[in-house]
């Protein structure tokens, strides 16, 4: 039978709100007036509403009436009111304020959470960032090799053969300071042994010449003809003239790398020089450098010093010696006298007879005074060579031109780069987050569940209320 | 029948006490000329504005609020605050809906609040009607009947059937589509409709099948 019907139950009753458009309010009009179970359905929404019409409200009291109205003249004339109540705020919060403000407060927690995880990353990925740049083979590299005292010959072994930019140093045994220190320690042991050591260590300098050229055998060309100058090169013993240390250093800035290299090397070469350490780097796209301290007889310098200029440009030059004179006589006059004691001692032993005690006493002067000889003969030693060879620190930097390199990076490869770098970076980012989850990420559940539960309880307490109210 | 005079049910329900300037909305003494004119400083226009909305307003909360205090207290906090935003007021939407929107801003913080105070003190929200008063059997039937109509429905019912609002009016005041509120507002007058005649409820269950579809 509804289908019957033109009009929903709906559109009658918003004709009796008043609320269709004229021609239809006609149509309905007409459509009521024959239709009887449409009619009742209009009734029914009169009954309704004549229900509700009964519920009426008492009238406004005066006294809020009054209050109203000395509120109006107040404000008329300016007069600050304040709040008639406790209740009745208009400006709470709305909901979505407060869901903006803690859902802002959450996100700033995780994003402060992400930062300090990716901070933590990123010390990681600097290491590996270095690490895939070695493995990428990018000319880079800076070796270096030290050799600690007694560590010659582990050195002199290693294969140091590779062509280009390769660093080794070197400490040549025979007239560095720790040559002498090793067999003092050797002698401390054996004198305490009670054992005789004079033949062993009258040898010394026959030691120190012997191992030599081993040093410059395996040094791949490097140090050259030590051999010889340290049996030519004592000018010094026995000259009364001033004993100086000289030192100098020298930076070059030369314009063929290559070249200048292999002629340093002849120079030491032609000079009976050596070099003590020498580093060469060779970064991409900056300038090389060799830096080598280098070990130059005296009576060269002049010369080795000419030569080392013509590499290049001398940026910067200094010089500067010490004078060990006063130094060298002392100790000359101290090894006398020691010497001269020791000479006593053994005459002793050798004259006198007398108990055990008696030739104990002076064997224990013997190697006392023995070991000081020792020292102060290395010492000797080591003075004479600082005066000797000079030490030269050279810097030799290369002229740097920044060439237009044709085989610069196209457009795609570095488009090509930075999308690698970029999905490095997103899946870092990504990274950083699942990790700051998995750190946190169960004590942050464990928190909403604390938090959250009470807030649940709460929130429908509030709800339930708000439906009282 | 009396379907020549299609507003007659709007009119005839409590026009003497809550709505007696709905035919004044276009004269020259329109509510939005007066709001302008006490923005403008003279007394007399809010006085009539008054005069005009009192009971209107007082009704608004006293039906809604159960505690006729909190009723008079929100009412004046009304007035207020329309005293107060005078100075602010533009004539863009008709006086009438920007007072109720006024009110229903009052009352839906009024609401929170109590709310807020009853959850976290425990204090039970609802205001137990005194025992003595000259309360009318229907009156204390029709507020249980509408508490148990869905919120939305129920003010949108009340603002129709009470405040004499427009479907537009109720849509603007509560942001909803007026084909919503008409469909809503259908929907309660149904479920009110079967509320009062409760008992047997069985018997109109189908018609309110019927009336659901609808909607």
């Amino acid at each position: 039978m509804n289908t019957t019907h033109p009009f929903a139950r709906e559109e009658v009753m918003a004709f009796l709100d008043g609320e269709v458009s004229a021609t239809d309010a006609q149509a309905i009009s007409a459509h009521l007036e024959h239709c009887v179970e449409c009619t009742s359905v209009a009734e029914q929404f009169r009954n309704t509403s004549q229900s509700l019409s009964r519920w009426s409200v008492s009238a406004v009291p005066a006294m809020l009436e009054q209050a109203v109205r000395d509120l109006a003249d107040k404000t008329r004339l300016g007069v600050k009111t304040g709040k008639p109540g406790l209740f009745g705020r208009t400006s709470f919060w709305p909901r979505k304020q407060w869901a903006f403000g803690l859902g802002s407060a959450v996100a700033t927690i995780l994003i402060f959470g992400a930062v300090s995880t990716s901070n933590r990353k990123s010390v990681s990925q600097h290491y590996s960032v270095d690490f895939a740049r070695v493995n990428a083979g990018q000319p880079s590299e800076r070796v270096q090799v030290w050799s600690g005292p007694g560590g010659l010959d582990k050195l002199t072994n290693q294969p140091v053969s590779d062509q280009e930019s390769k660093v080794f140093s070197n400490q040549i045994l025979p007239p560095s300071p720790y040559s002498g220190k090793l067999p003092t320690g050797e002698l401390g042991a054996a004198v305490g042994g009670g054992l005789p050591v004079n033949g062993r260590f009258g040898g010394f300098d026959k030691l120190v010449t012997q191992s030599s050229p081993g040093a410059v055998a395996d040094s791949n060309g490097l140090f050259h003809g030590l051999g010889d100058h340290t049996q030519n090169s004592f000018t010094t013993n026995g000259q009364p003239g001033p004993m100086i240390a000289r030192t100098v250093s020298l930076s070059v800035v030369v314009k063929d790398f290559a070249a200048s290299r292999s002629s340093l090397n002849a120079i030491l070469a032609r000079h009976h020089g050596y070099s003590a350490q020498l580093n060469i780097a060779t970064p991409e796209n900056a300038p090389r450098s060799i830096q080598a301290s280098l070990r130059v007889p005296a009576t060269e310098l002049s010369s080795a010093l000419a030569d080392l200029k013509t590499l290049g440009r001398v940026e910067n030059e200094s010089q500067s010696g010490e004078e060990v004179t006063q130094q060298h006589t002392d100790l000359v006059a101290r090894l006398k006298i020691s010497r001269e004691t020791e000479r006593r001692f053994r005459a002793i032993l050798e004259q006198r007879t007398g108990n055990v005690v008696d030739v104990l006493q002076v064997e224990e002067g013997i190697a006392r005074v023995r070991g000081d000889i020792e020292r102060m003969e290395a010492e000797q030693i080591a003075l004479e060579h600082r005066v000797d060879f000079t030490a030269v620190e050279l810097q030799l930097n290369e002229e740097y031109k920044a060439q237009l390199n044709p085989a610069a990076p196209s457009v795609s490869i570095r488009v090509h780069n930075s999308l690698v770098a970029g999905y490095h970076n997103a899946s870092e980012t990504v990274l950083g987050i699942l990790l700051f989850f998995a750190e946190y990420g169960l004590t942050l559940l464990l928190w909403l569940v604390i938090l959250v539960l009470p807030a649940i309880l709460v929130r429908r307490r509030y709800r339930k209320a708000l439906a009282t109210v | 029948m009396s379907a020549a005079k299609p507003v007659a049910m709007s009119i005839v329900m409590n026009e003497a006490l809550e709505n007696p300037e709905a035919e004044k909305a276009a004269t020259a003494d329109s509510d939005e000329r007066l709001m302008l004119a006490f923005a403008g400083g003279s007394a007399e226009a809010f006085s009539e504005l008054f005069s005009r909305y009192k009971q209107p307003v007082f009704g608004f909360f006293r039906r809604r609020v159960a505690d006729p205090a909190q009723a008079e207290e929100l009412t004046q906090e009304t007035f207020l605050a329309v005293l107060r935003a005078s100075l602010r007021y533009e004539p863009r939407a008709l006086f009438r809906t920007y007072l109720y929107a006024v009110g229903f801003r009052i009352l839906r913080a009024y609401r929170r609040k109590a709310a807020f105070r009853a959850t976290l003190l425990g204090v039970a929200g609802a205001y137990r009607e005194p025992a003595v008063r000259n309360a009318t059997d229907i009156e204390v039937l029709l507020r249980q009947a509408m508490t148990k109509l869905e919120r939305t429905d129920r003010e949108i019912l009340m603002l129709r059937e009470f405040e004499q609002l427009s479907y537009a009016e109720i849509a603007e005041l509560l942001n909803l589509p007026v084909n919503t509120v008409r469909s809503r507002l259908f929907r309660a007058r149904a479920a009110l409709r079967d509320l009062l005649l409760a008992p047997p409820p069985k018997a109109l269950a189908p018609e309110l099948a019927e009336s659901e579809e609808r909607v």
